[in-house]
């Protein structure tokens, strides 16, 4: 009874048990809800959705398919937080304070008008969608990275003088590596993006295969279950990275999980 | 009557005066002296009175030479050279420390520079030192985020120490502390303070009585009437007055009294 009360009045803790428990009734309701006012509509039922999830995971293709992906979003995350650590950084140095301002804005840039002029100046499908996926994801890198350094307390600055540190040293001690904890959220928030965008650039070129051609091709045949199982597979590995990259971030930074405590 | 005397200048403020849309601070002009008792290391524990918003805190930035004032210097030690941001120790209001440091590792930190010489077995002895004497023993192994206000504010405290400043500035030491916790604060600073015979501690408070009751001299920074800025308006010698060196002074009357009465004028 008090449960009850509990989980409908506002701004009550509720028991990380009591939470998982809540998550899981409220799942389980809405997939009931779908299978069963969702018979004789156009989008497939849940059980029709896992049934093609099963045919694909375990047909030959998806393995290659899926490493493909995989591949390239890793490649990308990679190859884009270098780029946007450095621009941050770089941020600091007044010269480079404007090019740091600049990608920022490029958040607004749609990538759909540039793909002429990338596919012009890559060599191959692989660079195109490798490009194109990094120029996607360094500005909101950039965005998340810039915020954090901005709101470092300048009495940690103060602090470092005080303990004699020159600037460079401050910057590595304040900026760089006392910051790195959050870099990595940034990583795990801003994978989200990169796994969104790269069904979308494995669309252009389709050669090299991968989960978002499979996509693609199921979308022309019309094969809705299979489009919804895809969906569901990118959607559960989205979710596995999340929770892999938050735990090896409380394993990489310990201090990480006191904060969370609190 | 306790024998001393006042011997070399180490920190002198002359004609600072500071000021943003409005003027801040006045004509502040001070010296603090190096105050020496047979047989002892007697460092000195100045404060710096005033209410919020006053400007105290504009006034330590200053001495700390982290912000330039409008007009006017801050010489500091023994040869009185103008103050450089690094060579006054700051323990801010919220005793910052690196959070993604271990304890023991902020304070190792401290000794990371050129001018300590130290082998690193010295240097852990030295951390060792001061952790038994300040009761950080078992918390060397945390994380500030992991100790209670009273812990981070100790470990700050030694962090300056450790970096060898022998000025150091504290900013409302005992706010946000329990009367307990309070006495453990002023036992500290007296004991930083007879370490080395230079040692200077500079408390700047609102908190006339714990303040008067660690401080040999105490300055009260108010406004005088019509007029634009906060100034020195009043400076009290706590040794002549015979309250000095004593945190027990509190109980005393006389004392109470003088409490009371700048009470009134901040
Ligand atoms: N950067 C600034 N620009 C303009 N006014 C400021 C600035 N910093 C502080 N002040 C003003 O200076 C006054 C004194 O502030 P402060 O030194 O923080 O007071 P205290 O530490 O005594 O509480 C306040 O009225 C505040 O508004």
């Amino acid at each position: 009874m008090e449960l009850l009360k509990n989980i409908f009045s506002p701004l009550t803790q509720i028991k990380g048990r009591t939470s998982i428990i809540l998550i899981v009734v409220e799942a389980f309701l809405a997939l009931l809800l779908w299978e069963i006012v969702g018979q004789n509509g156009l989008i497939p039922v849940p059980s029709k959705i896992l049934t093609s999830v099963v045919s694909i995971v375990t047909s030959a293709y998806f393995v290659d398919n899926l490493f493909s992906s995989l591949a390239l979003t890793f490649t990308g995350m990679g190859i884009s937080i270098v780029l946007a650590l450095l621009v941050s950084y770089l941020s600091l140095i007044p010269v480079f304070a404007p090019v740091a301002k600049f990608i920022v804005k490029c958040r607004y840039l749609t990538l759909t008008g540039l793909i002429f002029l990338f596919t012009l100046l890559t060599q191959d499908g692989h660079q195109l969608k490798l490009s194109l996926l990094i120029f996607g994801i360094v500005p909101f890198f950039v965005t998340s990275l810039l915020a954090i350094i901005e709101a470092i307390n300048v009495q940690e600055y103060e602090l470092c003088k005080t303990l004699r540190m020159n600037n460079w040293q401050t910057l590595w001690e304040v900026v760089i590596i006392g910051r790195l904890d959050q870099v990595f959220e940034v990583m795990r928030q801003n994978f989200a993006i990169a796994w969104m965008m790269i069904t979308m650039v494995e669309g252009l070129s389709m050669s090299e295969g991968g989960l978002g051609t499979m996509l693609i091709k199921s979308n022309k045949y019309i094969d809705l279950s299979t489009v919804f199982g895809i969906l569901v597979i990118i959607f559960a590995l989205g979710i596995f990275f999340d929770f892999l990259l938050r735990n090896l971030r409380h394993w990489l930074f310990p201090y990480t999980k006191i904060q969370v405590k609190k | 009557m306790t024998s001393y005397s006042k011997n070399e200048v180490l920190i002198a403020v002359k004609d600072v005066n500071l000021s943003y849309d409005k003027q801040i601070l006045r004509d502040i002009n001070f010296t603090i002296h190096n105050i020496v008792r047979p047989g002892m290391n007697q460092g000195q524990v100045i404060s710096l009175i005033g209410r919020s918003g006053i400007g105290k805190t504009q006034l330590f930035k200053i001495l700390a030479g982290l912000i330039p004032p409008n007009t006017g210097t801050v010489l500091v030690g023994l040869e009185q050279q103008p103050v450089k941001a690094g060579q006054v120790g700051i323990v801010a209001q919220n005793y910052i420390l690196f959070n993604h440091r271990t304890v023991y590792d902020n304070l190792r930190l401290a000794m990371k520079h050129d001018s300590i010489t130290l082998g690193d077995k010295e240097k852990d002895a030295l951390i060792n030192d001061y952790a038994a004497k300040f009761d950080l023993t078992e918390h060397l192994k945390k994380y500030p985020m992991q100790l209670s206000g009273g812990q981070r504010q100790r470990a700050s405290i030694i962090q300056q120490v450790l970096t060898g400043n022998k000025f150091i500035l504290l900013d409302e030491p005992f706010s946000g502390l329990d009367a307990l916790m309070i006495d453990r604060v002023m036992e500290l600073l007296l004991q930083v303070s007879t370490l080395d015979e230079l040692n200077t501690l500079v408390i700047v408070s609102h908190d006339v009585e714990n303040s008067l009751a660690i401080s040999d001299t105490a300055f009260i920074l108010a406004r005088q009437k019509d007029q634009e800025g906060a100034t020195i308006t009043e400076t009290l010698d706590l040794i002549e007055m015979g309250f000095a060196w004593n945190p027990a002074i509190r109980e005393n009357e006389k004392f109470q009294h003088l409490v009371a009465q700048i009470k009134h004028k901040i």
